[in-house]
């Protein structure tokens, strides 16, 4: 359970007013448990993508499916973790992971169990009675995650989740989040401009053409990484220097750079 | 302990005090026929405060102005902050409802009396109706204004958690709102107690407006100055409890204002 499809799928925003193209005929298949990340030049689109499979958005033409169904409404099977975190700051870190599994209807007990083991995967134990505002930006991004994760989705959509944390804390974020898709293998949709991070975390990355996006070429990333064995290392730096690693960044950087326009933006 | 703070208002309140003494008392520049001494202030508190004056003691007017203050405020707070919300929420409703609100809203509130008092007489519910209009209209502004600037994946976040509709207006668009609520709060209690002197001018046996009516007839200008000093107090007071709730409420926005 958890596949998600792009089977066609146009967007077109305000088509009552001309109306500006941004994604043209996007086909895209994510397997059960798969880690796809989506790299693109800013507003190709790849935001769009994932709010369409969020339910937030719906396409102008074709079809976005989750497990063979089309997607119609938000809903808790597909989780989202926000740029912005989008935690409610008038409730705890406690309250706040609750409120999706108090509106699954789960009794206090079994809500009690699946706070706890979410509170400790994501390190927050200490934290559960803090409101967000006393936690640091990594903090927050964490108890969005446990959030997410605490629902047990069948599928995980983060958009550009690491983009607002700054630098040392986002390579604790990644090795973080390598770490979870072991313990608790997901199928996850993951948004991001940062090449690095794409290569890093994804098993396949999609890389889209500038607006309307479209994708344009989709590398595969895990055969590579079993090949050469990259998870024998735990930092995220010694990953980085391998030359595999390197030879892939640079291939998604030289496909990237082509998107850019006349003026190199 | 006092701060430099409070040392300058208190400061600046016996700096007043002294000078209403000099100009009334010492040097006679203001005739007492037009603004009363400390001394004849002082009578005139007593006089309502033990003999009563307009009919009633002190209290008795205050508890009758403060009682319709609270009735008018309350009833304007769960009429305007619902419907400002569900305007806010409801492009649907904003459409339907805000052009009947904005052609409304231009009447001053005191404009409303006359009619008021030929629907309801002269007792406490005209009164109360005429509060209602003005305290209603800052309450409907403002939460309408707060759920608007909510942020978009503040609400998608609860959306995509699969908050049912009445969890989604209570605990998240009405908490969300409700630093500008309050907003609409402070403004709806300070055109209370504007507009209910203003509605106790026009016709009451009881409370600080009608003191205030008394007095001018008698020429008083002793107890006109008790009569606006208890709805400054009273005004005050009110403020401040309501102050002291929103600090209350809204601990998790201030903190995170610091």
């Amino acid at each position: 359970m958890g596949s998600i499809r792009f089977d066609k799928v146009d967007k077109v925003f305000g088509p009552l007013t001309g109306g500006v193209k941004a994604l043209d005929s996007i086909d895209l298949e994510i397997a059960e448990k798969e880690f796809v990340a989506i790299v693109g030049p800013s507003g190709c689109g790849k935001t769009t993508c994932l709010r369409m499979v969020a339910g937030f958005e719906a396409p102008s033409a074709g079809v976005v499916s989750v497990n063979g169904k089309k997607v119609t409404a938000p809903g808790p099977d597909r989780a989202v973790v926000f740029q912005q975190f989008a935690l409610f700051p008038w409730k705890t870190v406690r309250e706040n992971i609750d409120l999706g599994l108090r509106n699954k209807g789960l009794a206090k007990s079994e809500r009690d169990e699946r706070i706890a083991s979410a509170l400790r995967l994501m390190n927050l134990e200490s934290h559960a009675d803090a409101f967000p505002h006393q936690l640091s930006g990594g903090m927050q991004q964490r108890v969005a995650i446990a959030r997410a994760y605490v629902l047990d989705p069948e599928v995980l959509l983060m958009d550009e989740p690491f983009g607002a944390l700054d630098a040392q804390t986002r390579v604790v974020m990644q090795e973080e989040l390598v770490r979870l898709a072991r313990v608790n293998p997901r199928t996850v949709l993951f948004i991001t401009h940062a090449v690095e991070e794409a290569v890093y975390l994804a098993d396949r990355v999609a890389v889209m053409t500038r607006r309307p996006g479209r994708i344009k070429e989709i590398l595969d990333i895990r055969s590579v990484r079993e090949a050469e064995n990259w998870d024998r290392h735990q930092k995220i730096e010694d990953v980085m220097d391998l030359e595999s690693f390197v030879h892939l960044r640079t291939q998604i950087w030289k496909s990237l750079r082509e998107e850019k326009g006349p003026l190199g933006v | 302990m006092m701060g430099r703070k409070g040392l300058a208002s208190l400061t600046s309140v016996a700096a007043a005090l002294l000078l209403w003494f000099v100009v009334t008392t010492l040097t006679g520049l203001v005739s007492p026929g037009r603004f009363p001494s400390p001394a004849e202030f002082w009578q005139s508190l007593v006089q309502i405060a033990t003999r009563g004056y307009a009919g009633a003691p002190l209290l008795a007017h205050a508890v009758q102005s403060l009682k319709l203050v609270l009735l008018g405020f309350a009833v304007a707070v769960a009429t305007g902050v619902p419907l400002g919300l569900w305007m806010g929420w409801s492009r649907r409703a904003e459409a339907a409802i805000n052009p009947v609100f904005l052609l409304i809203r231009p009447i001053p509130p005191l404009a409303w009396i006359p009619l008021a008092i030929l629907w309801l007489g002269l007792g406490d519910a005209a009164k109360i109706m005429v509060i209602w209009f003005a305290a209603f209209v800052p309450s409907v502004i403002n939460a309408f204004a707060g759920v608007r600037a909510i942020d978009r994946p503040m609400i998608e976040a609860a959306r995509m958690l699969g908050t049912p509709r009445w969890r989604l207006v209570r605990e998240v668009i009405a908490p969300a709102a409700s630093p500008m609520i309050f907003t609409g709060l402070r403004l709806s209690l300070q055109a209370s107690w504007t507009t209910l002197v203003a509605a106790e001018l026009v016709g009451a046996l009881l409370g600080i407006g009608f003191v205030l009516n008394v007095a001018q007839q008698d020429i008083y200008p002793g107890m006109i100055l008790v009569g606006m000093v208890t709805v400054g107090l009273l005004g005050w007071a009110t403020t401040w409890l309501l102050a002291m709730a929103e600090q209350r409420a809204l601990a998790w926005n201030m903190a995170a204002r610091d």
